[in-house]
């Protein structure tokens, strides 16, 4: 099976998805779908860094806090905030699939807003993928 | 008590995580995720950010066991987790395409943990590789590192008294200097 950074049907859920979402806030300065082990799939905007490191950070954190979940016996991570002075970053995980949703908001939108717009475009990018022909594997 | 922590690093494939389950006396924290890059190391899982055990030593000596990502995107973590590690075990396996130059790599970049406690090397997956020879591997470190004496090991990272006895002298190294360098920055390398 195509790895899912590397699968069209894949980059273009997930793409048509950030697309959406983009459209939905001004304070979202920075999104990407990434795989669980790291890989960037898409991002928005696309003139972002292409260095790959939030997405492996990303990985990292999803990683991490789905220890301390199992640790706790609380079941699969379904997201995670990070609450900063001048903004949040919300990671989302696309139900069923092996990728994550990450997202910067300026301080400009209210941290509930952010997590109801992310987990909004996760689930639906898992509906789709899960429509698809091919599932998404990382 | 007195607390060694001890970082279990190396290229991907080279059984870091194996290590530290043998090891480890509490179940291990693992960050496992599936792996999608296969053609760097054909496995179906890989650590994105850290594995975590325990291992006690007698009665009030323990030793805490990190295992770190073996891809470069990771190495994010790598800095985290040098800073608090006094000591290296080095896993390096032996049918990888290039063992010396990943060995040599993995030293330039952790080789302040040699300053600040010991390293020592194990080589892993000899039986599926029988060459280089542990030898040839003491040879590459002494050509590139004349100044620094670091052991080398042919470990079984599935096999608890395998890699014990590696850890075993870096912990041995550990607790020397410790005893007779108030300061381990200063020890001459």
């Amino acid at each position: 099976m195509t790895a899912a950074h590397r699968d069209a049907a894949v980059i273009d859920a997930a793409a048509s998805t950030l697309a959406d979402l983009s459209g939905l806030s001004r304070s979202l300065r920075h999104v990407a779908v990434v795989t669980d082990d790291g890989f960037e799939v898409v991002r928005r905007p696309e003139t972002a860094p292409a260095d790959g490191r939030l997405a492996s950070m990303a990985s990292s954190i999803q990683a991490l806090t789905d220890a301390v979940a199992y640790e706790l016996q609380l079941g699969t991570a379904k997201s995670v905030i990070i609450a900063s002075e001048t903004g949040h970053v919300i990671q989302m995980r696309v139900p069923g699939h092996q990728l994550v949703m990450v997202a910067l908001f300026d301080e400009n939108e209210t941290l509930g807003m952010a997590l109801s717009m992310l987990r909004v475009a996760a689930e639906r990018l898992a509906a789709v993928l899960d429509a698809g022909p091919v599932r998404s594997v990382a | 008590m007195s607390e060694h922590v001890v970082l279990f690093a190396g290229p991907m494939g080279a059984g870091k995580t194996t290590a530290i389950q043998s090891l480890s006396e509490v179940p291990v924290v693992l960050t496992e995720a599936a792996n999608s890059d296969r053609v760097t190391a054909d496995k179906p899982t890989t650590t994105v950010a850290l594995d975590y055990g325990v291992l006690t030593l007698g009665g009030d000596e323990q030793v805490r066991l990190y295992g770190i990502p073996g891809q470069r995107r990771f190495n994010f973590m790598w800095s985290l987790l040098k800073r608090r590690a006094t000591g290296m075990v080095l896993l390096v396996h032996n049918d990888a395409p290039r063992p010396f130059d990943a060995m040599l790599e993995y030293l330039d970049e952790f080789g302040d943990l040699y300053r600040k406690g010991g390293i020592v090397i194990g080589v892993t997956r000899t039986d599926v590789s029988s060459r280089p020879l542990l030898p040839d591997y003491s040879e590459v470190l002494h050509q590139v590192h004349p100044d620094k004496t670091i052991p080398v090991f042919a470990v079984d990272p599935r096999d608890a008294r395998s890699v014990g006895l590696a850890l075993m002298v870096l912990v041995a190294n550990l607790e020397m200097r410790a005893a007779f360098v108030r300061d381990p920055e200063a020890v001459p390398v």
